[in-house]
């Protein structure tokens, strides 16, 4: 890698996005304009609902209690505001026709109005009010002085007094607002009549409310105030690091394409890599410099308009500096991604309908930690985007210690996803499918008689990409319908049930239709003789390390209780279950159709990409995404990429499937051991210990050897000729021809694949 | 110079299937020597010239360029190249004096020297009116002048004109093929495609007549003229296509 042929190129692209006024306005001119515009219009929203006035119908007003006094002649009283400027915000219009016309067509009438919007709200009294009110203040007054009635009578009486009704609609901002307001004026005037029954009964108000609860916040208001941009400052950190990516991405790839002069470019001496990495420092810079306008418009505007809105103050410095910082790399994330997928765009228009995708799929990774319940941990920060989010959230609440102790997690994370994105990036200018490729018509009929024709040995990468695909959306949308058996007998229905159609079969009838040699394509191969015990040593020796990995992996990401009680409702049942029935359902039926769908079919068509290791780790996030469970899927994947090496290195698909085997029959014969099955001698607690649950716990020692026991199976396995793909083979060469400076003369070779 | 052995490509396609768009085609070469493709449209020039200059990578066969093989030397055999085509496009928002002094520095050409050598090549090809021209305020004629200095800056012995004068008024086309016939003087080896004969005749040195992804004719053009008694290349060229054509029928 030249770093002088990246400076170059970054050096053009930042000078030609300089130029270009389209990219200008979106970094400088939108941000430095938007939140000025945008905290102005809040404040004059604010200002517009809190001051508008509201007119209030009265009816029945003659039926209201003379005492405490309601009304001031076209406004409430006074005393029942706690602002009384605030009185004037609702205006009282009395109905006319009180008096004439009976309660119910009032009650119509009144309805009809604040519909149609001639009052934002009517406050309605029904025709009795102040006389049953006046009979229970009557009925207190009575009990006081000994004349009162019966028990039974007095609840009764209290019992009718009928309620005012405010009447509203939810369908209008105004009358919502209006209904608010009155509900505030009339909860005080209920608080004053409940108080003078209080008084005539002679019951004192601390016998009624002798305390009331009180609330402590211990949070500095600069905090507290923090918290509020705490949650606005990184949601929009994200957007805007995406979408200043996100346009300079489509401009530098896919307009190039477009203009033609990527041909030009990449005809040049720099290299594929030199060329992406010049471009991501470019769409970097400018992702950054937007997201960072927007955050110093966001401080400027909330200091000058914002903080005078309740709830908000002046973002923390800190705050802002911490931002900064995350700022690259989300930006270098995000511009990684973009640039991989306007590489892929064939035109500007075409780049800009990926948008949108792309801002659907990381929006729930930045409202992930908006969520309460979820908090800066170890297993939060190992999710890209969400690990950032939730950093940033604690340095800006003020919760640094957290922040300190996951800091280098959420690095880590994001720096591998960085560079995961920008290898992509990379291979996509590599790809000539990708930088030449043509609009076609989509038709399905001739697509899938091309697949048929024109099939390969073995699969392409798109139909091994197709096929796991096929199996996740059919395992993830029958899953559900599919409910817990009640019998053993439904369970192994299920299970067999599963494999066969929702795993295996897929696998199977594409090999059949869509390559010319499934045997090739499945690994239906005799390996050498020693790799079949080999790959069960390998599973055995393993199975300790992989109990540890499970439960740290458990203790990461604690289940649900709802999934945990399915998991104990589906170990109960393999209680009822016969041990060999349970061992074809839960070791060989999954070792064979998972290793014919994932390490046969699927496998195969991803060592077209070129890379081993690329195909082994593709396919076992295949294999980990069909478990379902998180907690399965991260461990199935590990297992995934140890039987993916094996099938690869020996060229069969016969050691996977009996590494899976062993790995899957294991954990149910450590189930079914017994604490009395333990032998007595201490020496033996070194190694293993019963399980709270049952089953037992591997000591340090015994996982250590089977970890060396393992490496040395693996190393044997790493010997062996492993046979390569055409792929695989130009790569190789390409490496050791690109490292040679000799010249070759015409040499006679023959290229396969392509 | 160039030496092309049994070089093939094929693509997938929905309609066709697995399409050959070169079919093991063979030539080599020199130094000083303009060698011309010609093909009606969709014949493989442009995927023959993509190979040599390591745009596409070949499904069979094998082509150095300068000794360095496509494939598996593509950075060295960049180098020797220069590569322009009537797809190839100038930057809408550079200037052309930016445009080939960021392709020279990129060959790794020192910044003096690469001032002196811009200054002698935009005064021999007339170009110094687009130096300070926007390549989207710029005349068809003006980039593909800066195009051909782009390609040149950096002097290599090996230069690929694909369809260099398509869409270009006779006048610039002119000139253009006068630039190309000084660069051979110069000791360039030049592979030129066209379809369009009468350039070819004035032009090329060798000659291969490309039709559907295979060679019908190779050689000198008096060769050819010799081999199939015909003096007219635009004759032999529609002779030898149609004889294919009506063996493909057949």
């Amino acid at each position: 890698m030249k770093l002088a042929n990246v400076k170059l190129i970054c050096a053009r692209e930042i000078r030609d996005q300089l130029r270009d006024r389209r990219t200008l306005f979106i970094i400088a001119v939108l941000p430095i304009v938007l939140y000025p515009l945008l905290g102005m219009s809040l404040f004059q929203i604010a200002q517009f609902t809190q001051q508008q006035k509201a007119r209030i119908l009265v009816v029945g007003a003659g039926n209201r209690a003379a005492s405490p006094s309601l009304f001031d002649g076209n406004h409430f009283a006074r005393w029942l505001f706690g602002d009384p400027k605030t009185a004037e915000l609702l205006e009282l219009h009395f109905d006319p026709q009180d008096g004439g016309v009976s309660a119910a067509e009032l009650r119509r009438d009144a309805n009809t109005q604040v519909k149609l919007g001639a009052y934002e709200a009517a406050l309605w009294f029904p025709p009795d009010f102040a006389t049953r009110l006046n009979a229970v203040r009557k009925s207190i007054v009575d009990r006081r002085a000994g004349r009162d009635d019966s028990p039974h009578q007095r609840r009764a009486t209290v019992a009718k007094v009928p309620s005012p009704d405010i009447i509203y609609n939810t369908a209008s901002d105004k009358s919502q607002l209006a209904c608010a307001r009155l509900c505030d004026v009339l909860g005080r005037w209920t608080k004053r009549i409940e108080d003078e029954n209080l008084e005539l009964s002679g019951v004192p108000k601390a016998a009624v409310r002798p305390f009331a609860i009180g609330a402590a916040d211990v949070a500095s208001p600069r905090l507290s105030q923090g918290v509020m941009w705490a949650k606005i400052l990184p949601v929009l950190l994200l957007v805007w690091a995406l979408t200043g990516a996100f346009y300079p991405a489509i401009d530098l790839c896919a307009g190039e394409k477009e203009r033609g002069t990527l041909e030009t470019l990449l005809c040049s001496p720099a290299a594929r890599g030199e060329i992406v990495l010049g471009k991501l420092i470019t769409v970097m810079l400018f992702s950054a410099m937007t997201a960072l306008l927007n955050l110093l418009s966001v401080g400027v505007t909330g200091w000058a308009i914002l903080t005078q809105l309740p709830g908000f103050g002046v973002p923390p410095v800190a705050a802002i500096v911490a931002l900064g910082v995350a700022l690259l790399p989300i930006s270098a994330l995000f511009s990684a991604l973009c640039l991989a997928l306007a590489a892929f765009a064939r035109s500007t228009k075409e780049g800009q309908y990926y948008l949108m995708p792309l801002l659907i799929l990381s929006m729930p990774l930045v409202i992930l930690p908006m969520s309460p319940g979820v908090q800066l941990s170890l297993g939060t920060s190992l999710i890209p985007v969400t690990g950032i989010v939730l950093l940033l959230r604690s340095l800006l609440e003020g919760d640094y210690w957290p922040a300190i102790q996951f800091a280098p997690a959420v690095a880590a994370v994001t720096v591998a996803a960085c560079m995961l994105s920008i290898r992509w990036a990379v291979d996509q200018f590599n790809s000539e499918s990708v930088l030449f490729r043509e609009g076609e018509r989509l038709d399905l009929r001739l697509w899938l008689r091309h697949l048929i024709r024109d099939r390969g040995p073995t699969p392409t990468v798109a139909a091994a990409l197709c096929c796991g695909v096929c199996i996740l959306v059919v395992r993830f949308s029958v899953g559900p319908w599919i409910t817990m058996p009640a019998s053993p007998t439904g369970f192994a229905l299920g299970t067999i049930l599963t494999q066969l159609l929702m795993i295996a079969a897929p696998a199977l009838v594409m090999a059949m239709l869509f390559t010319s040699a499934p045997r090739q394509t499945l690994l239906l191969r005799w390996p050498a003789w020693w790799t079949i015990p080999g790959a069960a040593i390998l599973a055995a020796a393993l199975h300790p390390s992989t109990s540890v990995v499970s439960s740290a992996v458990e203790r990461l990401y604690p289940m649900s209780d709802d999934v945990r009680r399915a998991l104990e409702e589906l170990a109960s049942k393999f209680q009822q279950t016969n041990v060999w029935l349970l061992l074809l359902l839960i070791a060989v039926l999954p070792a064979i159709c998972e290793e014919l769908a994932f390490r046969g079919f699927i496998l195969s068509g991803f060592r077209h990409l070129g890379h081993k290791w690329r195909a082994i780790i593709l396919s076992a996030l295949l294999f980990g995404l069909a478990h379902g469970i998180l907690q399965q899927s991260l461990i199935a994947s590990l297992i995934g990429v140890m039987i993916g090496y094996l099938a690869v290195q020996s060229g069969s698909i016969l050691p996977g499937m009996v590494f899976h085997l062993v790995h899957n029959a294991l954990p149910l014969a450590n189930a079914s051991v017994t604490p009395a099955m333990f032998p007595p001698w201490a020496v033996s607690r070194l190694l293993v210990t019963p399980g709270v649950k049952g089953g037992c716990v591997f000591g340090w020692p015994l996982v250590a050897a089977g970890a060396v026991i393992g490496l040395l199976v693996l190393i044997c396995f790493s010997r062996l000729p492993c046979a390569k793909s055409a792929e695989e083979s130009l790569e190789e060469a390409i490496k050791r021809g690109e490292s040679s400076p000799e010249k070759l003369v015409c040499p006679e070779r023959t290229i396969a694949g392509g | 110079m160039i030496h092309v052995h049994d070089l093939a490509k094929s693509y997938s396609d929905l309609r066709r299937g697995q399409f050959e768009a070169l079919r093991r085609v063979s030539f080599h070469a020199k130094a000083g020597q303009i060698y011309g493709l010609l093909g009606p449209n969709g014949a493989g020039k442009t995927t023959a010239l993509r190979i040599l200059s390591t745009l596409l990578r070949p499904t069979g066969g094998a082509a150095t360029i300068n000794g360095y093989d496509v494939v598996l030397q593509s950075a060295q055999v960049r180098r020797q190249i220069g590569f322009m085509s009537a797809n190839t496009a100038v930057y809408d928002r550079m200037t052309g004096w930016e445009m080939v002094e960021h392709f020279g520095r990129l060959h790794g050409i020192p910044k003096d020297e690469l001032a002196d050598r811009m200054e002698s090549l935009f005064a021999r090809l007339k170009m110094n009116d687009t130096r300070d021209v926007l390549g989207a305020k710029m005349s068809t004629g003006m980039k593909q002048k800066v195009s051909v200095a782009r390609a040149v800056v950096h002097d290599p012995p090996v230069l690929i004109f694909d369809e260099a004068t398509a869409g270009l008024d006779v006048l610039v086309a002119r000139a253009l093929l006068n630039t190309v016939a000084e660069f051979r003087d110069n000791g360039k080896c030049i592979i030129f495609s066209t379809h369009i004969m009468r350039e070819a005749e004035k032009l090329c040195d060798r000659v291969a007549i490309l039709h559907r992804g295979c060679f019908l004719a190779e050689g000198t053009l008096d060769d050819l003229r010799e081999q199939h008694g015909e003096s007219d290349l635009e004759e032999l060229f529609f002779q030898l296509i149609s004889q294919h054509d009506e063996a493909d029928c057949r």
